[in-house]
C-alpha cells in the first residue's frame, strides 16, 4: 500500500479534517478492544481470569500461560498438521485455477461459452448440497481420517479463483504469446514459463484467500478427521474451548491468539494484496 | 524501509522452516504409522475413550500392561474430547472402534440400531471355565445399566461391562452454610428446606461480591433426579411414549427451579459452558453454597481448593418421596463390527478388573463398579475431601437406572423446550411441558416412523444412471464429431479442453454427481451406521415430516432469515460507509486502513472464542461499558447468549461479523477508486451537495458490486455455522439453532443422511428463489456503466 493510494482531490489539512478523524480514531478504537481484551485475559492469572467484574489490565503478566496453553492443546502437532494441509492446498488451488482460467481465456472451443457460464452458476450453490454425498464417497474410497479429503477438491479448481485467473489471463497481449510459439513454446510451455510468471498478483491473492480459508476451516475437519492426532488447529481450539473455555479463560486465550497469529503475520506481510487490489479485480472487467 | 524488508525475509524464513518441519514431521507420522501396519504382526485393537489427564494416564497404563501380557496384540488407544460426535463418526465411516466407552443413556440408541455385540455368550462361557464368576462381584443394578431388549433397560441381553459408576449428590461448600447458620443437611433435607438455605445464603451477599445460595444442574439426565425427588417422572408407561411432564411432580421441580432462578433469584442461572461443566467455576471461587445434582466427577477439582472446606450431601427431596438416587455409569462396549471379537473380548476383561478398578478408584473420578472396590480405602481415601464420601455408596442401596426411549428425539425436544422455561424463563412449566409432549407425539406420528417402506433399488438406479452416463457421452461425441474441424481448430479444441479438465474432473465429481446422489438421499431414509444397501425409499415424507413433524426445522429456517436479514443490510451499509470513510484524503489514512481490515483476517474458532470472551455477561468487557451508558437510563445490557438469548444472540452473532467489516471495506474502496473524478467535478459545478454526491454518482457507480456482494453475502450468511457451533452449540433451548447447524447435527451426530440431505435441497432452493428474486430486482437499480 503506497501513499499515492489517495488519489482523488487534494490532501485535506488542519481543522477541516477533525471530523474525519474522530471518526477514524472512534472507530480504530472499536476494532482493536477485542484484541486488546484477548491479549490482557491471556496473561492473567487463573485467580484473577475469573474475577467478577473483570479487571481491564492484568495485575501481573503470566506469559507461561502462553507454553502451557499450547502443549494443552497439542499445538506442535496440530501445527504441523494444519501447514501440511494448508500448503498443499495453496500449491493445489493455485496450479488447478490457473490451469482452467487459461484454458478458458485463450482457448477457442466449442461449449466454452456454456461452460463457463456452468462454472460460475456453480458458485451460487450452497456447498451443504453435496458435503453428505462427498463425505460417503471419501468413506467408500477409505479417506476418513486423512488430509486427502481435506485437500484433493482444492486440486480440482475453485470458480472464483478461476474467474480471477481467466481474466487475468484475457488481457495478456496475443503478440507475446505468438512470440512465445514462434520461438517454438507448446501449450504448456506457454502456460508454465510465461503464463503463470505473468501472473503474480493474482497467485499472490488466490494463494491468500485459500490460506486465510484452509487455515480457518472447522466443518471441513469437524466432519473429516477422527484421531486427534489429524486434528487441525481450528478443531484442536474447539478441543480446548471444550475443556478450558469456563474454568481457564486465560488458556484458551493465549491459544486462539497464537492460532490466529499466522494469519495476521501474513496480512501484514503481504498489505498490499488484500487492501489495494483486495478481491476485487476478478470482479470487474 | 531496511527494517520492513529484513523483516520480510525474516518472515519469509520462519514460514518456508515451519512448512518444511511441518512435512517432516507428518511425513515421520505417516511412514511409523505405515510401518506399523505393514510390518506388525500382530492383531491391532482399537479403543477410544474419553477423560481428562488422569483418566487417560488409567487407560493408558491399562493398555501398557495388557499389551505386555499379550505380545500377540497391538492396541491403538484413541482420546477423544468431543466424544460423541467422534465415536458416531467413527461408526459412520465404516471403521468403528472395537472397544469405546458408552454411557448408559446412550444405550437404546445404539444398541437398537445393532451396532453393540451382546457379551452373554462369552461371559457364560468364561464362567463355566472360571471358578468364580467375575460379574457377580459387581452391584448388580450397575449391570442392568446394559441390558436391553429393544423397548426397556434392564432386561435382555448385556452390551457392556461398566468400567466406574457414580451417584448423584450435591456439594456443598461448608463455611457458606455455617456462615448462614444452616446446617450441613448430612441425613437428607426436603426442598423447602432447601429453598430456605438458598434464601440464607443469599443474603451473604456483601459488597466484596454477590454469593449465591446455588446452581442447580439441569441437563436432562439430572433434571429427571429433580423430577423423581418431586415425586414425578418423564414417563409412567412400559413403553415410554406418554410424557408425564405435566403432572403434579414434574411441574413442582420446574416450578421450584424457575421460583429460584427467576423470581427469588437466589441460585445462579449460569448460561455460559456446556451444561455439564454448570456451576463448577462458581463453586470452585466460594461464590455458590451448593452445587448440584451432580456426579462424583467433580471431586479430584475441588480437592485443590483451599479457601473453604466443602464436603457431599444427598439431594433434597419432598416429605413422602422416597430419595431415589439415579445412577451415571460407563461401560466399555464391544462393536458388533469389530474383526477380533476374541482379543477384544480379552482387553475388555482386563480394562474392567481389579486393576483397572483400583486405578479408577485413585483416581477420585468416578466409582468402582464392584463393591469390594468400591468400599476399599483406595476409594474411600479417608483424610481427603470429602469426608461423607461413602454416600456415594449408600445412595446405591436405593438406586436406580432412568429409562429413556430408543429415539433420542425427546430428551433433545425435552432439553431445548424445557430451557424456554428454566433457563430462558419464556415459558410457563405448564406450556414448556405442553411442548415437549407435542413434539414428541408429533415425532411419533411422523409418516417416517408410522409407515413400512421398500429398501432403496441401488442396482437399478446405479443402471438408469450408468445408461444416462453412457447417452450423454454418445451424444457429446456425436455433436463434437458433427462439424469437421481445421487442424488449428481441433488442436485449440483439444488443448482447451485439455486444460479445463480439471474443472471438469471437478464439477462431475464434486458437484454434479453429489448433487444427482443428494437428490436421491432426499427421498431415503439411511442412518450413516448401517451400509447403504440398508437404505429405503420414502419418496416425500422427509419433505413432509420436515415441514409439519419438525418444530425444530421451521425454528432453524427463522432464526437464519433473522440473521441474513440483519447481517445482510448491515453489513453491506457498514462496509461501504467505512469505504467511503477510508476514501478520504487525510494524512495517515493508510495506517487507519490497516487497522480497520486486520481484524477480518480473524475467522473460524478463534474469532468464536475470542468473542466468547466478549459478551460473556460478567467477564466481558462489551457489557461492562455498555452498562456504563445503559445502567443510568434504568436499563441493563443484555445477556447475549444467555437469558435474552432469543432475540439478542442473532445481533450478537451481527456484531461479531461486523469486526470483520474490513473484507467488503476492501471491496467497495477498490471500486471507488475507479470512479472518475471528473465525475463529482462536474457534480459540484452543478452544485450537488456531498449527500447527493454520495446518492448520485457513487451509488450507482459502485452498484454492480453492491449487487455481487449483496448475492455473496446472502449465500454466505445462509451458511453460518462455526461461530455458532462454537459459541452456543444452537442454544439456549432453541434459539441459535442455524440451518447448517441443524443439517450438521442431523447428519453427523444422528446420521439421518436422508433426512439431512432434504434439508440441504431446501437450503438449495430458498437460496435459488432469493438469488434469483436479487438478479431479477438488479435489472433496476444496477448500473453497469460502473465498470467501464
Amino acid at each position: 500500500m503506497t501513499a499515492t493510494g489517495t488519489t482523488r482531490g487534494r490532501r485535506r489539512r488542519g481543522a477541516g479534517a477533525w471530523p474525519t478523524y474522530t471518526l477514524l480514531l472512534a472507530g480504530a478504537a472499536l476494532l482493536l478492544i477485542p484484541f486488546y481484551w484477548m491479549l490482557s485475559n491471556s496473561l492473567k492469572t487463573e485467580a484473577e481470569a475469573s474475577i467478577i467484574p473483570p479487571t481491564l489490565l492484568p495485575g501481573q503478566f503470566l506469559w507461561s500461560n502462553y507454553p502451557d496453553a499450547l502443549a494443552k492443546m497439542g499445538f506442535t502437532n496440530a501445527l504441523a498438521n494444519t501447514v501440511v494441509i494448508t500448503t498443499l492446498c495453496v500449491i493445489g488451488q493455485v496450479l488447478s485455477s490457473s490451469m482452467v482460467g487459461f484454458g478458458f481465456a485463450r482457448f477457442r472451443f466449442r461449449g466454452r461459452g456454456f461452460l463457463f457460464l456452468l462454472m460460475l452458476s456453480t458458485m451460487m450453490l450452497p456447498p451443504q448440497v453435496s458435503m453428505i454425498p462427498l463425505f460417503i464417497g471419501f468413506r467408500y474410497l477409505g479417506m476418513i481420517d486423512t488430509f486427502w479429503p481435506l485437500i484433493l477438491p482444492l486440486w480440482l479448481g475453485t470458480p472464483f479463483y478461476v474467474f480471477m485467473f481467466r481474466q487475468f489471463f484475457s488481457q495478456v497481449p496475443e503478440e507475446l504469446i505468438e512470440a512465445a510459439r514462434i520461438d517454438g513454446a507448446g501449450n504448456w510451455m506457454i502456460y508454465w514459463r510465461l503464463m503463470l510468471p505473468l501472473s503474480g498478483p493474482v497467485i499472490a491473492i488466490v494463494a491468500i484467500y485459500t490460506f486465510m480459508f484452509t487455515w480457518n476451516d472447522f466443518l471441513g475437519p469437524l466432519i473429516y478427521i477422527n484421531d486427534p492426532q489429524n486434528n487441525t488447529l481450528a478443531l484442536a481450539l474447539n478441543v480446548f474451548n471444550g475443556r478450558y473455555g469456563v474454568s481457564n479463560v486465560q488458556l484458551l486465550m493465549a491459544a486462539s491468539f497464537v492460532t490466529m497469529l499466522p494469519c495476521i503475520a501474513l496480512f501484514f506481510a503481504a498489505q498490499r494484496y488484500f487492501v489495494d487490489t483486495g478481491a476485487t479485480s476478478g470482479v470487474k472487467g | 524501509m531496511k527494517l520492513t524488508r529484513a523483516l520480510r525475509i525474516l518472515l519469509t524464513l520462519a514460514a518456508g522452516l515451519a512448512v518444511v518441519w511441518s512435512f517432516i514431521h507428518v511425513g515421520t507420522r505417516t511412514l511409523r504409522q505405515w510401518g506399523a501396519d505393514r510390518f506388525d504382526q500382530r492383531t491391532e485393537l482399537t479403543v477410544l475413550h474419553w477423560g481428562d489427564n488422569a483418566e487417560t494416564d488409567i487407560v493408558a497404563s491399562l493398555v501398557e500392561a495388557f499389551e505386555a501380557e499379550n505380545p500377540d496384540i497391538r492396541v491403538n488407544r484413541i482420546h477423544a474430547s468431543d466424544y460423541d460426535a467422534k465415536l458416531n463418526t467413527m461408526f459412520a465411516a465404516g471403521g468403528p472402534p472395537d472397544l469405546f466407552y458408552l454411557g448408559s443413556g446412550q444405550l437404546p440408541k445404539m444398541a437398537g440400531m445393532g451396532l453393540l455385540e451382546p457379551l452373554d455368550e462369552r461371559i457364560a462361557a468364561d464362567a463355566r471355565a472360571a471358578e468364580t464368576p467375575w460379574l457377580d462381584a459387581f452391584f448388580p443394578v450397575l449391570i442392568d445399566a446394559f441390558r436391553y431388549d429393544g423397548q426397556r433397560i434392564g432386561a435382555g441381553p448385556l452390551y457392556g461391562i461398566p468400567k466406574d459408576f457414580t451417584t448423584m449428590v450435591m456439594y456443598i461448600n461448608l463455611d457458606l452454610f455455617h456462615r448462614a447458620g444452616v446446617a450441613p443437611p448430612y441425613n437428607g433435607w426436603t426442598w423447602e428446606e432447601f429453598d430456605d438455605a438458598m434464601r440464607k445464603i443469599a443474603q451473604l451477599t456483601d459488597p466484596s461480591g454477590k454469593v449465591y445460595g446455588g446452581v442447580l444442574a439441569t441437563w436432562p439426565d439430572v433434571l429427571r433426579q429433580l423430577v423423581w425427588s418431586h415425586g414425578g417422572d418423564f414417563f409412567t408407561d412400559a413403553d415410554l411414549t406418554d410424557v408425564t411432564l405435566d403432572e403434579p411432580g414434574a411441574q413442582a421441580a420446574l416450578r421450584r427451579i424457575q421460583r429460584l432462578r427467576f423470581e427469588e433469584r437466589t441460585i445462579y442461572n449460569a448460561t455460559t459452558g456446556d451444561a455439564q461443566g454448570l456451576g463448577e467455576q462458581e463453586f470452585y471461587t466460594g461464590r455458590i453454597g451448593v452445587v448440584g445434582p451432580i456426579g462424583r466427577w467433580r471431586t479430584p477439582r475441588f480437592r485443590s481448593i483451599d479457601t473453604f472446606a466443602w464436603d457431599v450431601v444427598p439431594l433434597p427431596h419432598e416429605p413422602g418421596v422416597d430419595p431415589r438416587s439415579a445412577i451415571v455409569t460407563v461401560c466399555w462396549a464391544m462393536a458388533s463390527a469389530s474383526r477380533h471379537k476374541d482379543e477384544a473380548f480379552r482387553l475388555l476383561r482386563f480394562l474392567c478388573g481389579p486393576e483397572g478398578q483400583k486405578l479408577t478408584a485413585r483416581s477420585g473420578l468416578a466409582i468402582p463398579p464392584t463393591r469390594a472396590a468400591a468400599e476399599s480405602d483406595d476409594f474411600l481415601q479417608p483424610g481427603l475431601p470429602p469426608a461423607n464420601a461413602g454416600l456415594f455408596i449408600d445412595l446405591m442401596d436405593n438406586a436406580r437406572v432412568a429409562q429413556m426411549p430408543q429415539e433420542t428425539e425427546f430428551a433433545r425436544y425435552l432439553n431445548e423446550e424445557i430451557d424456554q422455561a428454566i433457563r430462558l424463563n419464556r415459558l410457563t412449566p405448564e406450556a414448556a411441558a405442553a411442548h415437549v409432549e407435542r413434539r414428541w407425539l408429533d415425532e411419533l406420528g411422523s409418516p417416517l416412523r408410522q409407515n413400512t417402506f421398500p429398501v432403496m433399488r441401488w442396482d437399478v438406479i446405479g443402471a438408469v444412471a450408468a445408461g444416462v452416463v453412457l447417452l450423454a457421452g454418445g451424444l457429446l461425441f456425436a455433436w463434437l464429431r458433427k462439424e469437421k474441424l481445421g487442424s488449428i481448430d481441433r488442436a485449440h479444441e483439444r488443448a482447451g479442453w485439455f486444460f479445463i479438465s480439471p474443472w471438469i474432473v471437478g464439477f462431475l465429481a464434486l458437484t454434479l454427481g453429489p448433487m444427482v446422489v443428494s437428490l436421491l438421499l432426499s427421498v431415503s431414509r439411511w442412518t450413516s451406521m448401517q451400509p447403504l444397501s440398508r437404505a429405503e425409499y420414502v419418496g416425500l415424507s422427509n419433505y413432509t415430516h420436515l415441514f409439519t413433524h419438525d418444530v425444530g426445522f421451521i425454528k432453524s429456517l427463522w432464526v437464519t432469515f433473522y440473521y441474513a436479514a440483519l447481517a445482510v443490510p448491515v453489513l453491506q451499509v457498514a462496509a461501504l460507509l467505512v469505504a467511503v470513510l477510508m476514501n478520504q484524503a487525510v494524512r495517515g489514512i493508510t495506517v487507519f486502513r490497516t487497522i480497520f481490515f486486520v481484524p477480518s483476517v480473524v475467522s473460524g474458532v478463534a474469532l468464536a472464542t475470542l468473542w466468547v470472551m466478549i459478551f460473556d455477561p460478567d467477564k466481558g468487557i462489551l457489557n461492562r461499558v455498555l452498562n456504563v451508558f445503559l445502567n443510568p437510563l434504568g436499563f441493563a445490557a443484555p445477556d447475549w447468549f444467555g437469558a435474552d438469548a432469543e432475540a439478542f444472540a442473532i445481533p450478537a452473532f451481527v456484531i461479531m461479523a461486523l469486526w470483520g467489516v474490513g473484507a467488503g471495506m476492501v471491496i467497495y474502496l477498490a471500486g471507488l477508486k475507479n470512479i472518475p473524478a471528473s465525475l463529482y467535478e462536474a457534480a459540484r459545478i452543478d452544485g450537488a451537495g456531498r449527500v447527493r454526491r454520495f446518492f448520485t454518482i457513487t451509488i450507482p457507480m459502485l452498484s454492480p458490486l453492491i449487487f455481487f456482494n449483496l448475492v455473496m453475502s446472502l449465500i454466505g450468511s445462509f451458511q453460518i455455522f462455526t461461530q455458532v457451533y462454537v459459541m452456543t452449540g444452537g442454544g439456549p433451548g432453541d434459539a441459535t439453532l442455524v440451518y447448517v447447524l441443524k443439517l450438521y447435527r442431523e447428519a453427523f451426530e444422528y446420521h439421518k443422511m436422508g433426512y439431512a440431505s432434504a434439508m440441504a435441497w431446501v437450503l438449495f432452493i430458498v437460496l435459488l428463489a432469493l438469488t434469483l428474486a436479487v438478479v431479477k430486482s438488479s435489472k433496476r437499480w444496477v448500473h453497469y456503466e460502473g465498470l467501464r
